[in-house]
């Protein structure tokens, strides 16, 4: 069987296999595949770390990248929020377009003066929560 | 480019479109209650540009509220100056109001009043929800 691997930072990374049936081959790449996506890797600057998403304070998308936010460092997922917010524990609620946070990890909400509700999470990071998802929030709090 | 600019860019953009709407709801209200309501297509025309940047304006100012690096007073007070001289600028282009001192004292009075009370009512209802969600967090 033929096998090229394209390096190209600035494509999803997928895998696509053409084959006339399932064999031993297809169900290993499956399996593999199945794994790498269950594990949840962070990257740093110089480092490569495995996840717990329940240590995560949230996810956030800047400049077109994924960011895990923890207590004292932030790391880069290979991954598109979308693709986190399926995958994500229940404790996980989305509280703008580029934001998913961990209601576990939320120190206190804020009033900006826009009249915004802001929330900051234990690292003393904060974002946000958007008209579209106040709703939702107000009904994971048991509020509404 | 800065990021707020480019925030006050591309909410304009896409709010903007909702003031000739609401324009022309009102121009359809004024043509059905007021008998022999009309208005030339220069009058029209001034009156959709203007209103177009008017809600542009509308929409872009508010991301001088997330500005970070400003305290509450400087962010209201640039907020404010900003809606009073387009909200200003376009009723005296559109001559919804005359340009007389007495009026324009009038006009001042009544947009500091709407403007501190939406803003306080906003505040204060947040600040609810605000109060509500901290007490379920402890």
């Amino acid at each position: 069987m033929k096998c090229k691997i394209i390096i190209d930072p600035s494509r999803e990374e997928e895998i696509l296999v053409y084959a006339q049936k399932t064999s031993p081959l297809t169900e290993a790449i499956e399996r593999l595949a199945r794994e790498e996506e269950s594990t949840w890797i962070g990257y740093g600057k110089e480092s490569i770390v495995p996840l717990d998403p329940k240590e995560v304070l949230c996810f956030s998308v800047e400049g077109n990248k994924v960011y895990a936010h923890l207590e004292k460092e932030r790391l880069w997922m290979k991954c598109r929020l979308y693709q986190l917010e399926e995958r994500l524990p229940e404790e996980f609620i989305k509280i703008n377009q580029s934001c998913i946070a961990n209601c576990k990890k939320i120190a206190r909400f804020e009033v900006s003066i826009s009249g915004a509700l802001r929330v900051v999470f234990r690292n003393g990071y904060s974002d946000y929560v958007s008209r579209r998802q106040l709703k939702f929030v107000k009904e994971r709090f048991g509020i509404l | 480019m800065n990021k707020y600019l480019k925030e006050f860019l591309h909410r304009g953009l896409m709010f903007g479109g909702f003031g000739p709407i609401i324009l022309g709801i009102v121009y359809w209200i004024l043509s059905v209650a007021v008998e022999g309501f009309s208005l030339s297509g220069g009058q029209v025309c001034l009156g959709i540009v203007s209103i177009y940047l008017l809600a542009f304006v509308q929409a872009g100012a508010s991301v001088f509220n997330q500005i970070e690096e400003w305290g509450i007073g400087k962010s209201l007070l640039v907020h404010f100056l900003t809606l009073f001289v387009a909200y200003s600028g376009c009723y005296l282009l559109n001559t919804w109001i005359p340009f007389e001192p007495m009026v324009l004292l009038i006009f001042a009075a009544i947009f500091i009043a709407v403007y501190f009370t939406v803003w306080l009512t906003v505040y204060f209802i947040v600040r609810a929800t605000r109060n509500k969600l901290n007490h379920q967090l402890k």
